[in-house]
């Protein structure tokens, strides 16, 4: 235990720190996709039945944006972080498609 | 063992164990509360079993049946078994590791306490009115409040409480075996209980919120008015069915893998031969769990789901069949050429492979759904589970308590005992649950109360419940062979079985900080790969110093009390009593995040005085 | 561990620097793994249900899009605010830390009040927790988030309060990194819920 936490304290390359300029990117993107999400849904912009999958796509595109470049997901040292929200996500997906298709209503 | 530092935290007897926050001293809390409440869902085991001994008779009447069939399903599954598997975890996982301690000891402690108080809570049914009646899958609408009186509601707080402190102990021991490993203990250097009890740890993560949120929703329906299972108002009774199994059927893999682990290292111990195919193993162990989160459904094939529904899930669930196969083929392929001996330990793992295929195959059987249609909720479906959890399961646990019982306590369990105990609960199980694959097959449904006369259903019964006295006499052997142990005054060696993984390679029982040295691990099998190069330990990989271990709480013991409390307070619909158990619960979490815990060291020079080696 | 540490200065990425740290977030991020399954589940049961209305109110009748979207923009903002606090830790800037976290808070606070809000709101139109399978869904799925969301903010508070006085050590700065990842991840549940039960519950309305 000891030995690990002095082996990390001699860190090599220090981590790059981003500045707050691709969080601010980020930030704008998601008030972008959440702008065209409403508005999709309020002017009725696209055809009907496709404004369901166009806006849960607009959500999963966000929900991304935000855990990898907020969530700092995309960095080194976070698989099993990647690991843990992939295979709840997939758990949740099966379960949201039966309940979708097999909950006999 | 007592450790002078800079906060020498000096107690005994029960304080010390309410208090600590020792891995090794947790794994005894949760076999000693897991094996009551085994002692107690046996004895629920053993009323069904005379209630069925002959047709038609009102030995203990049909609401009581009711009560002991859901009592004895939750008690084993939730109660008894899993705190048993997370005792041998608590265990033997950390030195496998060669890690000091768990990574959260704490909630490791908060875990436990949890379970515990869940467990109480559910278990006081019996004097308050009368135990939940449901069965112990509490299918709605029979669980909602116009069918199910106030049972229910213990069984609905009693699971919350439990399953929260499950899942916390799945945390805390996926993040002991990521980060917590000695140097050179790779993955795929890990020994097979490891693995598998942390792709067990994976599934209780990702399987037991489904459950929380479906006891949630029917504890929204009993005591707030909610409609998620009421039909009358738009709900939909099989949302229930579909949360309870995304959750029970990875409970099943949650059971059973850490069964396989603990019969990987033994079969490996005893026929003196490295586990055949451990990376194939490793594969097997992963895919399981993996493949355990897509076939759900297969327990409800007769709801209607329709065509398609049956056939995907009936198809995933014959897939898994395939990496079971290749466990037992492994196993056997261990013991093959193998210098074997019998003690308890590799009788009960020996027993288990073909009992364990048994139980796989008519899985198979009821994976087809078709066929399903004809053994659904018949005593074919009872006997199948039997076989995969008793036979399986149980038989692991034996298996594994014999064989790490003088790790745990120092002491070695009895072998003449041990023998008795073996057969009798082996004969005794077969006895009881093979004449049942029959029962369920001439017609027999499950949890009826009783049965009428002169419908071959008479003979069947009657094995099955002579049986169940072996079962019960092999139980009463085994606990008193823990008494025997106890009070013998021999010291079991640090090896008593010439093992082979790094548990081994310290005293019996080991000291608090495990390893004086974080040990080198040099290959799979860490202690045997030592033992072949001539070495008489592990080489260590760090130099003496002093040891920082945590301080030991009360806190975790309060938090569970509070929400103990306040369970009470929402099935008596008291919300006064609700606000005060949360508050202490939020008030001990608060003084948790507020106190910082610098902990205690032992110092070098105690270590020596020891004279204990890595 | 913890205190020889203390003295010193502060190590680059603070909330990892020991073991305990990385065990916690580790611990954490697993957690979240299964918080994903915890609102999915509800998410499941919601979309089963969210036509249910039992003769009761329909979500494409209740729900008031002017009033989801400034809950979004609150609650988006935060999430922005409590990313400037994790970049000022990795800084080792205890105060623009604290700056950062009380505009999160106050933002988070806004949030809350506006469901409030809107959960009173409704009520007084006759969507009450035992009207319809629908209003049970709706008030379990956006609660649940609600109740999130008022425990962050308790959370966040409490870290704030205790950091003036212990300031930003390597036992501090992971719980202002979890507090922080906690806070992101209400948010991303908030992005799926604004699409399914607020957008995808008014898109009916219009083509019905």
């Amino acid at each position: 235990m000891g030995a690990q936490a002095h082996n990390e304290e001699v860190r090599k390359p220090k981590v790059k720190h981003d500045g707050p300029k691709r969080h601010i990117v980020a930030f704008i993107g998601s008030l972008v996709l959440t702008a065209l999400a409403f508005i999709a849904v309020a002017y009725e912009a696209i055809p009907s039945g496709f404004t369901v999958p166009f806006i849960v796509a607009l959500a999963f595109v966000q929900a991304f944006f935000q855990l990898y470049v907020w969530m700092h997901m995309d960095q080194k040292g976070h698989e099993f972080a990647r690991i843990s929200i992939f295979a709840g996500l997939f758990v949740i997906m099966m379960a949201i498609i039966v309940f979708i298709f097999w909950v006999w209503i | 063992m007592s450790a002078h530092a800079s906060h020498a935290p000096n107690r005994s007897g029960l304080w010390d164990y309410l208090t600590t926050v020792d891995h090794k001293k947790i794994a005894i809390l949760y076999l000693i509360a897991g094996g009551i409440f085994f002692l107690a869902g046996g004895l629920e085991a053993l009323l069904i079993r005379l209630q069925l001994m002959y047709p038609e008779i009102e030995f203990v009447g049909a609401k009581t049946f009711n009560e002991l069939i859901t009592m004895h399903g939750t008690t084993m599954i939730f109660l008894a078994v899993m705190p048993i598997i997370f005792a041998l975890m608590n265990a033997i996982v950390p030195l496998q590791i060669g890690a000091r301690d768990v990574a959260f000891p704490f909630v490791n402690a908060l875990g436990f306490w949890l379970f515990f108080f869940g467990g109480v809570l559910l278990n006081t049914s019996w004097f308050l009115g009368g135990a939940p009646d449901a069965g112990w899958t509490s299918y709605t609408t029979l669980a909602l409040n116009q069918y199910s009186g106030r049972g229910v509601d213990f069984y609905v707080l009693g699971l919350q409480i439990a399953g929260l402190g499950t899942l916390i102990g799945g945390i805390n021991f996926l993040v002991t075996i990521i980060n917590m490993r000695a140097p050179g203990m790779t993955f795929m250097r890990m020994p097979m209980f490891t693995w598998a009890s942390f792709i067990t740890s994976g599934l209780i993560l990702f399987a037991f919120p489904a459950i929380t949120v479906g006891l949630v929703l029917l504890m929204f329906d009993r005591l707030f008015g909610g409609n998620f299972f009421n039909p009358d108002a738009g709900g939909n009774v099989v949302i229930w069915e579909h949360l309870f199994w995304i959750f029970g059927h990875p409970e099943v893999y949650i059971l059973i893998l850490p069964a396989f682990g603990i019969i990987s290292e033994v079969v490996s111990t005893f026929s003196r031969k490295r586990l055949f195919g451990y990376s194939s193993m490793v594969f097997a162990t992963a895919l399981i769990g993996f493949l355990g989160f897509m076939v759900w459904a297969h327990h409800m094939f007769t709801t209607g789901l329709g065509a398609i529904a049956n056939t995907l899930f009936g198809l995933a669930t014959m897939l898994i069949a395939v990496p079971t196969g290749i466990k037992i083929f492994n196993w056997l392929l261990t013991m093959w050429g193998g210098q074997i001996r019998f003690p308890t330990a590799n009788l009960f793992a020996v027993g288990f492979i073909p009992t364990f295929t048994i139980g796989g195959m008519t899985g198979v059987m009821l994976a087809v759904p078709p066929a399903d249609y004809q053994y659904h909720d018949s005593y074919f479906v009872v006997a199948h589970f039997h076989y995969v959890i008793v036979g399986g399961l149980v038989f692991g646990l034996f298996s594994g308590l014999y064989y790490w019982w003088p790790k745990m306590f120092g002491k070695m369990l009895n072998e003449t005992i041990g023998k008795w105990n073996f057969w009798t609960f082996f004969i005794g199980f077969h006895l009881t649950f093979f004449p049942q694959h029959f029962l369920g097959l001439m017609g027999m449904p499950r949890r009826v109360f009783t049965y009428l006369k002169d419908q071959n259903l008479d003979m069947g019964n009657f094995i099955s419940t002579i049986g169940a006295f072996g079962m019960t006499i092999g139980t009463i052997l085994f606990v008193i062979n823990v008494f025997v142990a106890a009070k013998s005054s021999k010291r079991a060696p640090a090896d008593p079985w010439d093992g082979r993984s790094l548990e081994w390679a310290i005293p019996s029982p080991p000291p608090e900080y495990n390893f004086v040295q974080t040990p080198l691990v040099r290959g799979l099998d860490a202690l045997w790969v030592e033992k072949m190069a001539g070495n008489k330990g592990m080489t260590p990989a760090e130099p003496i110093g002093d040891i920082h271990m945590p301080s030991p709480s009360f806190l975790p013991f309060l938090m569970s009390l509070g929400l103990f409390v306040a369970g009470y307070g929402f099935i008596y619909h008291n919300y006064v009593v609700v606000v005060i158990g949360i508050l202490a619960t939020l008030a001990c979490m608060f003084t948790r995040s507020v106190k910082d815990d610098p902990g205690y060291h032992i110092h070098e020079d105690e270590l020596e005085e020891k004279g204990v080696k890595a | 561990m913890a205190n020889h540490h203390a003295h010193a200065v502060l190590p680059d990425e603070p909330e990892k620097a020991t073991l305990e740290g990385k065990n916690k977030v580790l611990g954490f991020w697993l957690f979240l793994g299964g918080e994903t399954v915890l609102f999915g589940s509800l998410f499941a049961t919601f979309i089963a249900l969210r036509d249910q209305a039992n003769g009761g109110p329909t979500s494409q009748a209740l729900f008031d899009m002017n009033l989801v979207a400034v809950a979004t923009l609150l609650l988006l903002t935060s999430s922005m605010t409590s990313v400037m606090a994790t970049l000022a830790l990795h800084k080792k800037d205890l105060k623009k830390i604290q700056l950062w976290l009380t505009i999160t808070v106050i933002l988070g606070l806004g949030f809350l009040a506006l469901e409030i809000y809107e959960f009173v709101h409704y009520v007084n139109e006759g969507l009450k927790m035992s009207t319809s399978a629908f209003s049970s869904a709706f008030y379990t799925l956006v609660g649940f988030h609600g109740a999130h969301v008022a425990f962050g903010i308790c959370w966040i508070i409490l870290l704030q309060l205790s950091a003036t006085k212990k300031g930003l050590t390597v036992v501090t700065a992971p719980k202002f990194y979890l507090a922080s990842l906690y806070w992101h991840f209400i948010d991303v549940v908030w992005v799926f819920i604004f699409t399914v039960v607020y957008l995808m519950g008014m898109i009916g309305g219009k083509v019905g």
